[in-house]
């Protein structure tokens, strides 16, 4: 008995002798990963660790909410993950900050995909040294959705083409029907869905809250009552009863009971990503199990100018801090390339211009490759002195509270304006 | 000769005791003082979360003056002060002896629900702050909350109430959610309090031909007080400087509606990225709660707060 644990112990013992130098040349990376279909990530990881034996990947998810500031307060420490998920806008003010290590010299030495010219909305990628801080991951836009069952029950034909259509299609939705019409989360939170929509409604209007002038220097070009229209009608939904009231207090355009109101037919009209319309088709699918997809996607409704939305989107980044650079921008490579957007995280468009040509639009997402004609990036609002998430944080809380009640509409405009000039000039222009 | 020796005994009585509590300061220097001293310091800064690496410029004042002047200044103190802590105290220090009352009444005991009773109390108590938000919020939700379908049924309201939406409700839905997850500490500790008043006070007050209120307010009560003092105190400071709930419960909105100090501290640091400021808005309101702990052990409870502590 005495010898044959003898034994075991050694030979426990020179196994882990054995393996104890491929154990120490095993290189761990950490992948921040924000999105939800973190299933899906892990077996595209899995994966890669079959074609790299010698690197193993830690996946980390974590909310878009807390997302930037998390990595921003541990890379200022040293810490933080090797490869971070970050939303476009964020890229050059987190390099800017020292987070965010420049991957010019790992791009030239080993170009990803077709090569970096290959991918889109690398003016968010690179600052004006030229030096790059992220790989445009996925792209995407927003458009709308609708409930075809419920359009045609109030007697509507066609999609709306203009922002007064929309507004006088969702009536006419609620008072044929009963259900909700346009139905937008109206929170104030600092992610709100509102700030794309008012955007959107400026941007089709010529007009836009940050822009660059000739000069070089950024500005408004927005006035008090420009962002008061804009308050107006986007209230008119919830007063007169289109939009529910309870959309109040939601801020996503994934908000449950936004999806839950379109699968179960209570609700006609939503804006949303790509990722977001999937999951509601999925969800109906599911749910109604060989039946027809009773939704429609079409673009943001024109102003007196265009229809417009953003060139919205993910990027990687490698935290400076990272100790294996090499084997972070072979997982960046990696999850650039085709087989991601194919096989694991098909929510999500690529943004290699080559893939996305492949990308097989179905006729409910067709609406989606319409409206990326017509959107543009953030670029001046990114360029500009103010950080995105200020500007962001400061329309939702002003049009949730001229929404809401809380402020009137000139009130709540004319704060905004105060706050955006102060936050603009704030970083010296 | 004697003293000699005496004085010898109680200096190293004395090295000996400062000794003992040299840990103790030590601890407190470094995880209480420093931060505190380094947060005033920044608190005279333009540090911002983007700059963490790169430093800031001394702003003297500047961080003060922009919210003691600010717009939002008398909205968010009037929030934090009058619904947050103190509606949200009065109605925990109601329902809380309410509760207490209850949970040592003798019919409980005749029935055989005391224990029961106290283990249900002991439930909201054990439910952490983000799950009863949770919780709170799906059954206020509009469109499959509990609370609207019962209220619609009875023929209360026409339509389901957007309680978090809507200014009129959603204070009183935050509040409420306070209320349920916190009573239950202050239920327990009066009923230990009360459990602790002798049988025969009472016995010889009713004998005397005293009434239930008034042995409820010459026995019952003074003999609460001292707890009463205390909770008061602790539900104050724990009210005052809470985050948890209204971020979950309606992320300070709608709008600013139901912004708060902590929340406005949040939303200044880590989404305006502006840490300079929300560390002097950290400050005030530090100043703000020893402005009232003194005031309180000064003027409300000086007795009771020296017995109790």
């Amino acid at each position: 008995m005495r010898n044959r644990a003898q034994r075991l112990a050694a030979l426990v013992l020179v196994s882990l002798l054995a393996a104890g130098p491929a154990l120490a040349d095993t290189v761990n990376l950490t992948f921040r990963f924000n999105d939800t279909e973190e299933k899906e990530l892990r077996g595209a990881l899995d994966q890669f660790e079959q074609q790299n034996p010698g690197i193993k990947v830690t996946l980390q998810r974590i909310g878009w909410r807390d997302a930037r500031d998390q990595f921003l307060r541990e890379a200022a420490v040293g810490q933080g993950p090797d490869v971070v998920h970050m939303a476009q806008v964020w890229v050059k003010e987190m390099g800017k900050a020292g987070a965010l290590l420049p991957l010019n010299d790992l791009v030239k030495q080993s170009p990803p995909g077709s090569g970096f010219d290959d991918f889109m909305a690398q003016d968010l990628a690179r600052n004006k040294e030229g030096r790059i801080y992220g790989l445009p991951w996925t792209t995407d836009t927003w458009a709308m959705v609708y409930r075809t069952d419920l359009l045609k029950q109030a007697g509507i034909t066609k999609l709306p083409d203009t922002w007064k259509e929309l507004h006088d299609d969702s009536a006419l939705v609620k008072q044929r029907t009963g259900k909700a019409g346009f139905g937008f989360p109206a929170g104030g939170s600092a992610s709100g869905a509102i700030w794309f929509l008012a955007n959107f409604f400026w941007w089709s209007d010529g007009k836009a809250m940050v822009v660059q002038k000739p000069d070089g220097t950024y500005g408004m070009n927005l006035t008090a009552a420009d962002i008061a229209d804009a308050m107006r009608y986007f209230k008119s939904f919830i007063t007169e009863g289109h939009n529910p009231t309870s959309n109040l207090s939601a801020s996503d355009a994934h908000d449950p009971a936004i999806l839950k109101a379109l699968v179960t037919g209570q609700q006609a009209m939503a804006a949303m990503p790509p990722n977001t319309y999937k999951q509601v088709l999925d969800t109906y699918r599911e749910t109604h199990p060989g039946e027809p997809v009773p939704f429609v996607s079409g673009p943001f409704p024109k102003g007196t100018v265009t229809r417009s939305s953003m060139v919205g989107g993910r990027m990687l980044g490698i935290n400076v801090n990272t100790k294996h650079a090499a084997e972070a921008w072979k997982l960046v490579k990696y999850l650039a390339s085709e087989p991601i957007f194919t096989k694991y995280y098909t929510t999500q468009f690529p943004a290699q211009r080559s893939l996305l040509q492949k990308v097989d639009w179905s006729p409910e997402l067709k609406g989606f490759a319409e409206q990326l004609g017509y959107a543009r990036t953030w670029g001046p609002y990114s360029d500009g002195p103010a950080p995105i998430g200020a500007l962001w944080n400061a329309t939702g809380r002003a049009f949730s509270a001229a929404l809401s009640g809380q402020r009137s509409e000139q009130e709540a405009a004319q704060e905004l304006v105060a706050t955006v000039t102060k936050l603009m000039q704030a970083r010296g222009q | 000769m004697q003293v000699t020796a005496f004085r010898n005994l109680l200096r190293g009585q004395h090295l000996f005791v400062a000794g003992m509590l040299a840990p103790a300061f030590v601890i407190l220097a470094l995880f209480y003082a420093y931060p505190t001293f380094q947060n005033l310091a920044i608190s005279f800064t333009d540090l911002s979360l983007l700059g963490l690496k790169r430093g800031s410029n001394w702003v003297g004042f500047d961080n003060y003056h922009e919210f003691l002047a600010g717009a939002e200044f008398r909205h968010v103190l009037f929030n934090t002060v009058i619904w947050l802590t103190a509606l949200s105290v009065a109605l925990r220090l109601a329902f809380g002896l309410g509760i207490a009352l209850l949970l040592d009444s003798p019919l409980l005991y005749r029935i055989r629900l005391a224990t029961l009773a106290k283990v249900a109390v002991l439930v909201p108590w054990a439910t952490p702050p983000i799950v009863a938000v949770v919780i709170w919020r799906w059954m206020l939700d509009p469109q499959n909350g509990i609370v609207n379908a019962i209220l619609v049924k009875l023929g209360l309201v026409d339509e389901p109430v957007a309680f978090f939406a809507d200014l009129r409700t959603v204070w009183p839905s935050v509040v409420t959610i306070i209320v349920w997850n916190t009573v239950p500490l202050i239920a327990l500790s009066l009923l230990a309090s009360l459990q602790s008043i002798p049988d025969e006070l009472n016995e010889a007050a009713a004998l005397d031909g005293a009434s239930r209120w008034q042995q409820f307010r010459y026995i019952t009560l003074p003999f609460l007080m001292p707890t009463l003092v205390v909770l008061t105190l602790m539900s104050v400071f724990w009210t005052f400087n809470n985050f948890v709930y209204v971020w979950l419960a309606t992320g300070a909105g709608p709008g600013t509606f139901t912004n708060v100090l902590a929340t406005e501290i949040y939303i200044k640091a880590f989404v305006d990225f502006r840490i300079g400021y929300s560390s002097a808005v950290g400050i005030v309101m530090a100043i703000v709660m020893a402005a009232f702990g003194l005031a309180y052990y000064r003027f409300v409870a000086p007795h009771e707060l020296t017995d109790a502590l």
